[in-house]
């Protein structure tokens, strides 16, 4: 055969291979990104994985096209095939066919030119399912996790705000704030919530959930407001309890002695220990014969208190630490715990104790002063004075004062100044906003050199 | 089929296309304005196939077959069919004569049938019986009477011819008959310029004399090229699709091919395909047949051999009709390509 011809066929040929293999890659590629789309969606409606994987699935596109092309290729009309469609579409009359069955080369002159055949595809269906998997499998990795879920009828993932509720259920069933069969009914109530939990109706579980961690949260609050009561009264019962026991073995006269037991029983009982949420033991027998103290018994009482301090501190610390009460509380609770030196005190009470009408006032105040020494009547305090150093204020922004600059000089004249009739309003201090009566309660600024006029102006015949 | 034993080179080829055309010029000379039945007619003779000629009085069909046989120099007879003629009209019969002992005997008178190139003139007037008398010199080139066979004179050719519109008194050809005809061909009225010429130049009508003819020797020199014009396998597969889908259960068989046809074409259909692509294969100079050679060939080959249901009567659809749709319609290699993708004509670089 003429060897344009030969190549021309062989031209044919390839080409038309690599446009049914790349045609043949494109559909698998687009049927690749649908299905790829549909796993993407579907793992995202289970709750499976993250999306890396997922968009690592894309990729796959790569080894499916090039198999698709493999197989478009096995598959491929056979070469005498299409000999005889270039035969045919040359015009050649079958003796381009006839190579097949011997050398044609005679015939070369008598056969139309070799023309390359003309391929055409009409790839607009093909391309454009293409983009349109690639927008699928691209809307499923972008598509916001709202949806998602609303796809999943049946799951809402609470599982980790279940257990935190149940962990903080348990720490106030300890700590005996809430009563044993209320925290079995929580436990209940949240099992439930957890199984019927509704990706379709997902504010019914979160409304109830947020109802349970405020209740929670509500009791831990008021333990823990409880809790900073109680401290602060243990902890002025523990100074004054010290106190009075560093005084007696000073020499502390008997009458002072037990007026201040008196009072320290007095405070003991209004602190009203067992009451509450918080129940603190102190010892019956030591509080009803607290006028007669005598050391052993105060160590014993102290001993107590601090027992009952210290547990406070713990309760304070776990509701701290489960954020059932936020670190403010939990700062003055510590705060409130803490003794001052009460060997002052001691002192005090030793050289004019018997001068002192309350003693619980006065452990009550004790280590309280404060950088502005308090009022005047305030009760003394024995302490050093706070340091300024390091204390920081509040900074407050002041309105800009009036400057004369800003100032616009309307006129001079001799007469009275004419007072306008519209309201005048002040614009700064504690009269911000209020508007003047007639003019009367408005202020003129009077320039220096005016203020002999205006004396002048107002002057009265005596 | 049988396969040429070497593909014929242009040396080999161009006596047998020089025979091709002085026929066909002197063809083209005698008889005015059919240039294309001519080829098909002497594609016809090339295959060594029958032909029915097809058309209305005094268009020259007997002066064609006259032609032809003055070309060849081949003997010529014509038969006119009548419905009273007999078998033995054709075929021939055997008298009583006396010898020359005095002793009688029957001694075989040969019929016209007895020729090279033999014209039934007016073939559907005669009687079924006498139409079967062709079955067998149609088919097996003899005639067997009295458990006598008798081969007819190589080549034969039957050339007959029939008026389509006077159907009264008239025999439709059996299917058996009429398949055993090569071509069918429709003679066509010539336009005025033919006409005029014909009014010009032939004084009453008169041909004019072959000035060249051909001898046995030439025609056995084409018969011999037309053995070794090739046919490709893929152009012998579309003979054959072609022809499988001419039938109502083909595979692929056009949507009006399975409402009008009753029956398809015969296997003797696709041979004679095969062999008149060949013969116009030659005809054009080309050692191969080709996807052309089929499909000018296949609607003279077929439009006779489809025979149709009332349905496609009673919708005014012919055979013509339905083996252009279907030519039209069958894609010649196969090529079994997506929908979305076609192979457009070459275009010249």
């Amino acid at each position: 055969m003429n060897d344009s011809h030969a190549r021309c066929l062989r031209a044919f040929v390839r080409r038309l291979s690599a446009l049914l293999m790349f045609r043949g890659a494109v559909r698998w590629a687009a049927a690749w990104f649908y299905l790829w789309g549909v796993v993407v969606l579907a793992a995202r409606v289970a709750g499976a994985g993250g999306a890396s994987w997922l968009v690592l699935g894309l990729l796959g596109s790569i080894p499916v096209a090039v198999i698709a092309a493999g197989v478009v290729w096995r598959r491929q009309p056979a070469f005498n095939t299409l000999r005889a469609e270039y035969d045919r579409l040359n015009g050649c009359g079958g003796v381009v066919m006839s190579e097949e069955w011997g050398d044609m080369a005679a015939w070369q002159s008598r056969i139309p030119m070799p023309a390359l055949p003309r391929l055409q595809w009409r790839s607009a269906g093909a391309m454009g399912s293409l983009g349109l998997s690639a927008l699928f499998v691209a809307g499923a990795l972008l598509l916001p996790e709202r949806l998602t879920m609303v796809a999943d009828g049946g799951r809402l993932e609470v599982g980790q705000l279940v257990e935190e509720l149940r962990a903080e259920v348990k720490i106030l069933e300890e700590e005996q704030l809430l009563e044993e069969e209320k925290a079995a009914e929580l436990e209940e109530q949240l099992e439930r919530l957890k199984e019927e939990s509704s990706g379709l109706d997902p504010n019914r579980t979160w409304e109830a959930l947020d109802h349970l961690q405020q209740a929670n949260s509500d009791l831990a609050r008021q333990a823990g407001e409880e809790a900073l009561a109680k401290m602060s009264a243990l902890t002025r019962s523990e100074v004054l309890t010290s106190a009075l026991q560093a005084a007696a073995e000073a020499g502390l006269g008997e009458e002072t002695a037990t007026r201040a037991a008196r009072d320290l029983a007095g405070m003991l009982e209004a602190a009203k220990f067992e009451e509450g949420l918080i129940d603190l033991e102190l010892p019956e027998d030591l509080l009803s014969e607290l006028e007669g103290l005598d050391q052993e018994s105060m160590a014993r009482l102290l001993k107590s208190i601090q027992f009952n301090k210290e547990r406070l501190g713990k309760l304070a610390g776990k509701l701290a630490q489960l954020k059932l009460i936020d670190a403010e509380l939990l700062a003055a609770c510590e705060k409130a715990g803490k003794c001052p030196n009460t060997e002052g005190l001691a002192a005090f009470l030793c050289e004019s104790g018997g001068d002192c009408d309350s003693f619980s006032a006065l452990a009550a105040s004790y280590g309280r002063g404060g950088i502005n020494r308090g009022r005047g009547d305030a009760p003394m305090a024995w302490t050093d004075p706070s340091a300024e150093e390091g204390a920081k204020f509040k900074e407050e922004i002041l309105p800009p004062a009036m400057r004369w600059s800003d100032a616009q000089l309307m006129g001079v004249s001799r007469a009275a100044p004419d007072q306008s009739g519209d309201d005048v309003v002040v614009e700064h201090g504690a009269l911000a906003g209020a508007r003047g009566a007639g003019g009367a309660a408005h202020s003129q600024t009077v320039l220096p050199r005016h203020q002999m006029a205006v004396r002048q102006f107002f002057a009265r015949e005596e | 089929m049988t396969e040429p034993s070497a593909i014929l080179t242009p040396e080999e080829m161009e006596p047998a296309v020089g025979l091709v055309r002085k026929v066909l010029d002197q063809l083209d000379r005698i008889l005015l304005g059919r240039k294309e039945l001519h080829r098909l007619v002497f594609i016809g003779i090339l295959s060594k196939g029958h032909v029915l000629l097809e058309g209305l009085p005094g268009l020259g069909k007997t002066a064609l077959v006259r032609t032809v046989g003055q070309i060849l120099r081949l003997q010529f007879k014509r038969i006119q069919f009548t419905p009273d003629l007999m078998p033995g009209d054709v075929l021939g019969t055997h008298i009583l004569q006396e010898t020359g002992s005095g002793q009688r005997e029957l001694v075989f008178q040969p019929g016209p049938v007895f020729t090279n190139l033999l014209l039934a003139d007016e073939i559907n007037r005669a009687s079924p019986k006498t139409q079967s008398a062709l079955l067998e010199t149609m088919q097996e080139n003899s005639v067997t009477l009295l458990g006598t066979t008798r081969p007819l004179p190589q080549p034969f050719f039957v050339l007959a011819s029939q008026n389509p519109i006077e159907l009264e008194g008239t025999y439709p050809l059996p299917e058996a008959q009429i398949d055993r005809f090569l071509f069918r061909l429709l003679f066509d009225q010539v336009d005025a310029e033919v006409l005029d010429r014909i009014i010009s130049e032939r004084r009453r009508g008169e041909l004019p004399a072959a000035d060249w003819q051909m001898g046995p020797a030439e025609l056995e020199q084409l018969y011999r090229t037309m053995d070794r014009i090739y046919l490709p396998r893929p152009v012998a597969r579309y003979i054959a699709r072609l022809v499988s889908a001419t039938h109502p259960g083909g595979a692929e068989a056009i949507e009006a091919v399975t409402r009008y046809v009753s029956y398809g074409a015969s296997p003797r259909a696709a041979i004679a395909i095969a062999e008149a692509a060949r013969g116009h294969a030659l005809i054009h100079g080309r050692p191969s047949a080709g996807f052309e050679d089929v499909q000018a060939v296949a609607q003279p080959v077929l439009n006779h051999r489809l025979i149709l249901n009332y349905q496609a009567r009673f919708d005014r659809i012919s055979a013509t009709q339905l083996v252009r749709d279907l030519i039209g319609r069958l894609d010649e290699t196969g090529l079994k390509l997506p929908g979305d993708v076609r192979v457009g004509t070459a275009m010249k670089s």
